[in-house]
């Protein structure tokens, strides 16, 4: 079998695992990047709408700020994101955008002077600074103060993707395509690189690495009903739950997304209700600013989405074929806008429902969208449990998104944290990481990634992988949804528990060399239910509503039991995953639980909050400027990789001091 | 220091396509310049015999030197070499390019993938055809005038020749016209989308147009060769041409 | 109103037809494999694409059938394939819009991976090195001070061209890529022309020339201009490959 020795093993080629890499490189270390699809295929290239940071060039985002950007990232987190992190997240993110500026990013400019849009269904006339002509503009998205979302039409995603893996190959790092990693090494709690398929071949390989990175994004593709693409099943945080060590972080917080094409469930960017677009139901009333006067279309996304499904439960849904959906009405925002700013949006309506969007209204309903959950890692980025696995991106749960991320948060963090994870990883080659594996702990671990994958072969088995994983997406979409209520998350980890235990007899008929989809097909099913599982028990478990985690029978944000984040681990040999939890510190927060400012207004408070408000409030009434306040309150730069921790440069705040 | 080693130098590859484009350019609007002027017979034998006389320098030395249309048939046949040359680097050299080739344009049917092989082959059989046409006219520059022609055309049998190089030509030519705009982006005007559908409008237009032309203009030099067969080898006189020449004379006193 | 009152839902109509494929089918890693066609039948569902379509041929009749599908919504160029001979994305072709007979073969001028899968990420992988289609510069960026401004039209005109997912279907309808594999093809010409015009990138004429200004680079292609016309993203490929003809012609004699 072949062996291949490096130094950070980077699994996954998405934004995330790209910038890590290039960070460890430029250390001077030698990074090497698995990947299931060449990275430029990575599903970070999905991402339409855009990427937040706090620039502040453009009139509706001028004096936006680190401060803002931090507040609005907690709230929509519904206080469930750890604060230090939000905080490192929101200071580096204006560098992100700036290096990938610099690195060829065709970032959307401001153009000086008025310019017509839509807000609220109404045209205005925006008018832009002569001083912020050519800097890079931003856009509205939901649950935002200022608009921050900076975008490059309806293609961040992939410029931002095309750019980071360009400066990869620019930078000589190898790449090692249709690759999977289907279970980590590790020996004495320290992970040791991976075992990993090659899907042109067939083989298996082993990767050893001092230090390992997993960045193999979200795992949407447990439900029915995705925006995600085939590949997001989730194999890489599997693989670390597998461990039997590290442990998955909050894996209940699954985010809806409220625009997916019916029935479809392809996206259609936030972008279009940022820029304008509505929200209709049946018959054609624009319903949000009945349920939410103030951010209407544009409150979190998992507020619009609850919203939208209670607004069809009440029996104002378009009936058709497939089910009920409603509309989204981007045709205000006239041609010339969709066919510059909005073409993907066109693209995807023509060719996957034959309309034309500067026309026709499109059905949409929300559909699982981001994993705010994953493998639980500190602000470094490095497993608690288990030393020498980092994670980085959708993977990960470093935990800047608690239950509820906000739009154009996500490519944020996955450059953010690849930039912050990357440095942390050189610095932990350069004073502790070895690579100390003994080859009895290798080929034990080898036998037994073999004995699992021959298992698919013996003949007493009879049951087909593809049925079981749709069997799976079901009870998800069905059960595990954005309503969720106790009887029906009990239903649903007992019919995964039954799922799991058929999965352990599919049968693989097709034993010819090569990569063999159904074998693929066997062990990703095994691995997806280990997940289901983590998010049903998590939900089930989780006796509160928070973020986009949403009971019936508990409607109400319970900080005063649940102010805490949820741990999934998988112990070696057992059938369920066990489930305890890590609390939150009110005390330490920069911002006090409340009210998000959208949703709903009723929760249970923390017996902390009063105190640790009435604190922050006699700091915020000093006269001090607000880094110092925000110093007093929080520290955070210390947490920082020294690189990052200079002031963003902002022309607001230069012209206004 | 242009035309130094192009085969070797690294500027090669760019002189030699432009050298290709601007070869066919000229020799596809001198085909369409010459068109129009063999189809002179069109209005008579009379405007044919003037255009002929023009072109032996008649106009201009007073006399008719044939020896000028050799030089000119000389230039334009090394146009035309030059031009096959560099075109043929394009051809398939292999017999596996061939296969490729074929199995490529018959899975895909998109017309100008089609269209280039055609000028493949027309510029091919243009190579034989051209040629022959070309030598004649070099070894016998003093042969051409309106029975001189006709009787070529119909008494030396050349007809059939002419009605290929008809086609082939004008296919090749106006394809190449076309390709060599959109090669180099010119005239594609502001959505460059909608500039190539006009183009391919235009290309086809000219084309037929210049098929009808030279289809009657062949008609009328096998007419023509036809009734003169008997007296084939004869020379055509004008019967105002004396006047005429003197009246022109008599205006440059 | 009235008129999206009448809007019903835009998918097709069943029309219940049953769809005859016959797929290309061989695994180069098997020894026992031979290329050949293989016939399968599906019944036509509503609005169902090529992804549907394979996927389920697999799960019920194929079970070792190989496809490459990511997005399945057209955006990450993972699954074109010549469909009826033509190149094109399968993820986003629409069942209903074929005739009853469709023959799918994997994408020509890439190494097969098996069946309908081929390697267009190596290709791609190679494409970038040969032509570096990565900016230039020599300066270092300070990334906490205020970004270099940039005027909004070129952000967008680059952006125009970026728009390429690499999905390979140019150099599949091209017929110049397919004789010539060293052809960098529309899709390589395209992107460098997208750093040609972005002013961060400082490479001079002469550099790009040293890349492409050959046979294999902007003076191999004979304007067949099937890969503007294959083009799932529509970008204008004959004008760029112009574009860059017209400026290695003009670094080539200078
Ligand atoms: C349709 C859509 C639109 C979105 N729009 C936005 C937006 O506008 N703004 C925003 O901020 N966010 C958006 N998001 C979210 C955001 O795009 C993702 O969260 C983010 O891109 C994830 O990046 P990543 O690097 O973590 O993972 P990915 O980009 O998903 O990359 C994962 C990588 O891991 C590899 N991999 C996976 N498993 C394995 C394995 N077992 N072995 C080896 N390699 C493996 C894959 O090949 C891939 O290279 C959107 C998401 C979707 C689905
Ligand atoms: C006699 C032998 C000839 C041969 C073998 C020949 C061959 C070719 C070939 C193969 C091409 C395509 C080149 C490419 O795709 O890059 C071509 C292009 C062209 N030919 Fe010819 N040709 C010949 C004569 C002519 C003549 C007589 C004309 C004039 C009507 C002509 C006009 C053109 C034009 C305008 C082009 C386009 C040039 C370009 O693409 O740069 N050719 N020729
Ligand atoms: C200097 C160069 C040329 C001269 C002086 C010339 C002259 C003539 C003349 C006088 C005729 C009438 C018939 C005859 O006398 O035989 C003729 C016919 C024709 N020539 Fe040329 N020719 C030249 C070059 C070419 C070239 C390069 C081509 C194409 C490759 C060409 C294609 C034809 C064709 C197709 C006809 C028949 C036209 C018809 O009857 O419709 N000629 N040419
Ligand atoms: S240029 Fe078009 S056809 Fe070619 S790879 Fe890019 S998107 Fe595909
Ligand atoms: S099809 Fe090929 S030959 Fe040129 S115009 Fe396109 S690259
Ligand atoms: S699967 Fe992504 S383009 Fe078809």
């Amino acid at each position: 079998m072949q062996t291949i020795v490096t130094d950070a093993l980077i699994i996954g080629g998405g934004l995330a695992g790209l910038r890590a890499a290039i960070g460890v490189k430029r250390r001077g270390f030698t990074p090497l990047i698995l990947s299931l699809v060449p990275p430029k295929r990575s599903h970070s290239a999905a991402a339409q709408g855009g990427m937040q940071a706090s620039l502040g060039n453009s009139a509706k985002g001028w004096g936006d700020n680190e401060d803002v950007h931090f507040a609005d990232t907690i709230r929509g987190s519904d206080w469930g994101a750890d604060q230090v992190v939000a905080r490192m997240f929101v200071h580096t993110a204006p560098k992100a955008v700036r290096e990938l500026a610099a690195w060829g990013v065709p970032w959307n400019r401001v153009q000086k002077g008025d310019h017509k849009s839509v807000i609220n269904g109404e045209e205005v006339t925006i008018t832009e600074r002569d001083e912020s002509h050519g800097l890079i503009t931003a856009r509205n998205f939901g649950g935002t103060a200022k608009w921050r979302t900076n975008y490059v039409a309806d293609g961040t995603g992939h410029s931002m993707l095309y750019t980071m893996s360009n400066q990869a190959i620019a930078e000589g790092i190898e790449v090692h395509e249709r690759m999977e990693a289907i279970a980590l090494l590790h020996d004495n709690g320290r992970c040791q690189g991976a075992i990993v398929r090659n899907l042109i071949t067939g083989e298996l390989m082993v990767y050893l690495a001092k230090v390992t990175c997993i960045a193999t994004g979200g795992f949407g593709r447990i439900y029915r009903v995705s925006t995600n693409a085939v590949i997001n099943q989730g194999i890489g945080t599997a693989i670390a739950l597998e461990t039997g060590i590290a442990k998955l972080g909050n894996m209940e917080a699954v985010q809806f997304h409220p625009t997916g094409i019916f029935p479809a469930g392809i996206l259609v960017t936030e972008g279009c209700r940022g820029d304008g677009g509505l929200l209709l139901d049946a018959k054609e009333h624009r319903f949000m600013p009945d349920y939410e006067p103030e951010k209407r279309e544009l409150a979190s996304r998992d507020v619009v989405s609850r919203w939208m499904e209670t607004h069809i439960r009440n029996g104002h849904g378009v009936q058709s074929r497939f089910g009920e959906h409603l509309w989204l009405d981007i045709r205000l925002l006239g041609k010339k806008h969709i066919n510059s700013k909005l073409r993907e949006v066109k693209e995807i309506c023509q060719y996957f429902l034959g309309v034309d969007p500067t026309e026709s209204l499109i059905p949409v309903r929300p559909a699982q969208h981001y994993s705010m959950g994953g493998i639980r890692t500190d602000y470094r980025g490095e497993s608690p449990t288990l030393k020498g696995l980092f994670a980085a991106g959708e993977a990960a749960c470093w935990d800047m998104h608690g239950f509820n991320r906000l739009g154009g948060n996500s490519v944020a963090e996955t450059v953010v944290a690849g930039m912050i994870v990357g440095e942390f990883m050189a610095d932990s080659l350069t004073t502790e990481a070895t690579l100390a594996i003994s080859s009895t702990a290798i080929d034990s671990q080898v036998n037994e990634v073999r004995d699992e994958l021959a298992s698919f072969q013996r003949s007493e088995n009879n049951e087909n992988a593809w049925q079981i994983i749709e069997a799976m997406q079901s009870v998800m979409t069905d059960k595990v949804g954005i309503f969720r209520h106790g009887e029906q998350l009990a239903e649903a980890v007992t019919e995964l528990q039954s799922l799991y235990e058929r999965a352990g007899r599919i049968k693989v008929s097709d034993t010819s060399r090569g990569v063999n989809p159904e074998l693929c097909a066997a062990y990703r099913a095994k691995k997806m239910l280990k997940l289901s599982l983590c998010v049903a028990s998590g939900a089930l478990a989780r006796e509160e509503s928070r973020g986009a985690h949403s009971r019936e029978d508990f409607p109400l944000r319970d900080d005063k039991h649940w102010l805490k984040r949820t741990l999934s681990s998988w112990p070696t040999d057992a059938s369920s995953p066990s489930i305890d939890y890590e609390p939150l510190d009110v005390k330490a927060m920069e911002l006090p639980p409340g009210w998000r400012g959208y949703g709903g207004k009723e929760r249970i408070d923390h017996p902390d909050t009063p105190a640790r408000q009435a604190e922050v409030d006699n700091v915020q009434a000093s006269a001090e400027d607000r880094f110092a306040k925000q110093q007093q309150l929080m520290p955070f730069t210390e947490c920082l990789p020294a690189p990052f921790r200079g002031r963003n440069g902002r022309l607001s705040e230069e012209l206004e001091s | 220091m242009l035309f130094k080693n192009p085969l070797s130098s690294p500027r090669g590859p760019a002189v030699m396509d432009m050298l290709q484009s601007v070869s066919g350019l000229i020799l596809a609007l001198f085909m369409w310049a010459h068109m129009f002027m063999v189809s002179s017979i069109l209005l008579g034998n009379d405007a044919m015999y003037w255009v002929t006389k023009m072109f032996e320098g008649e106009p201009i030395f007073g006399k008719g030197y044939p020896i000028l249309v050799s030089l000119f048939a000389l230039f334009i046949l090394s146009l035309v070499v030059l031009h096959a040359f560099l075109a043929m680097r394009k051809f398939p050299a292999t017999h596996r390019q061939y296969r490729t080739l074929h199995n490529h344009l018959g899975g895909i049917r998109h017309t100008d993938s089609y269209l280039w092989y055609v000028q493949v082959i027309t510029g091919f059989a243009l190579f034989f055809l051209a040629s022959v046409h070309l030598y004649q006219l070099i070894m016998h520059p003093a042969d051409i005038g309106p029975y001189a022609s006709s009787d070529r055309v119909w008494t030396g049998r050349m007809w059939p020749l002419y009605l290929m190089l008809l086609f082939v030509v004008e296919l090749h030519g106006g394809i190449g016209l076309y390709r060599v705009l959109v090669k180099w982006g010119w005239f594609m005007g502001k959505d460059p989308k909608v500039g190539r559908k006009r183009l391919t409008i235009a290309k086809w237009v000219l084309t037929l147009f210049f098929l009808v032309l030279g289809s009657l203009t062949l008609a009328a030099y096998m007419k023509v060769g036809y009734e003169h067969q008997d007296r084939a080898g004869e020379r055509y006189h004008p019967a105002e041409y004396s006047q005429l020449h003197s009246a022109s004379q008599g205006e440059n006193d | 109103m009235n008129a999206a009152n009448q809007q019903s839902i835009p998918v097709k109509v069943s029309t219940a037809r049953t769809i005859e494929f016959a797929i290309f089918r061989h695994n180069p890693y098997d020894d026992t494999s031979e290329p050949h066609f293989e016939h399968y039948e599906l019944e036509e569902a509503d609005s169902m694409t090529l992804f549907i379509a394979l996927n389920e041929i697999r799960a019920k009749q194929a079970p070792s059938l190989q496809f490459d599908f990511v997005c399945r919504a057209g955006i990450c160029g993972s699954c074109a394939m010549l469909i009826n001979g033509r190149p094109g994305l399968a993820c986003r072709t629409l069942v209903s819009q074929l005739p009853a007979k469709v023959t799918l073969m994997p994408l020509p001028g890439f190494e097969l991976i098996g069946d309908l899968s081929v390697n267009t990420g190596k290709w791609m992988h190679g494409m970038s090195e040969r032509l570096q289609t990565w900016i230039h510069s020599s300066e270092d960026t300070n990334i906490d001070a205020i970004e270099a401004k940039m005027a909004p039209e070129k952000a967008e005109q680059i952006y125009e061209l970026e728009r390429c997912i690499e999905c390979g279907c140019c150099i599949a309808g091209c017929g110049t890529a397919q004789m010539r594999p060293e052809f960098v093809g529309a899709v390589g010409l395209n992107q460098l022309a997208r750093f040609k015009i972005d002013p961060r990138d400082n490479r001079t004429d002469a550099q790009f020339y040293e890349v492409v200004g050959n046979e294999d680079g902007v003076f191999g292609c004979m304007t067949m201009l099937g890969c503007e016309d294959f083009c799932p993203k529509e970008l204008p490929l004959a004008q760029q490959i112009a574009y860059m003809r017209r400026a290695m012609a003009v670094a080539g004699v200078n």
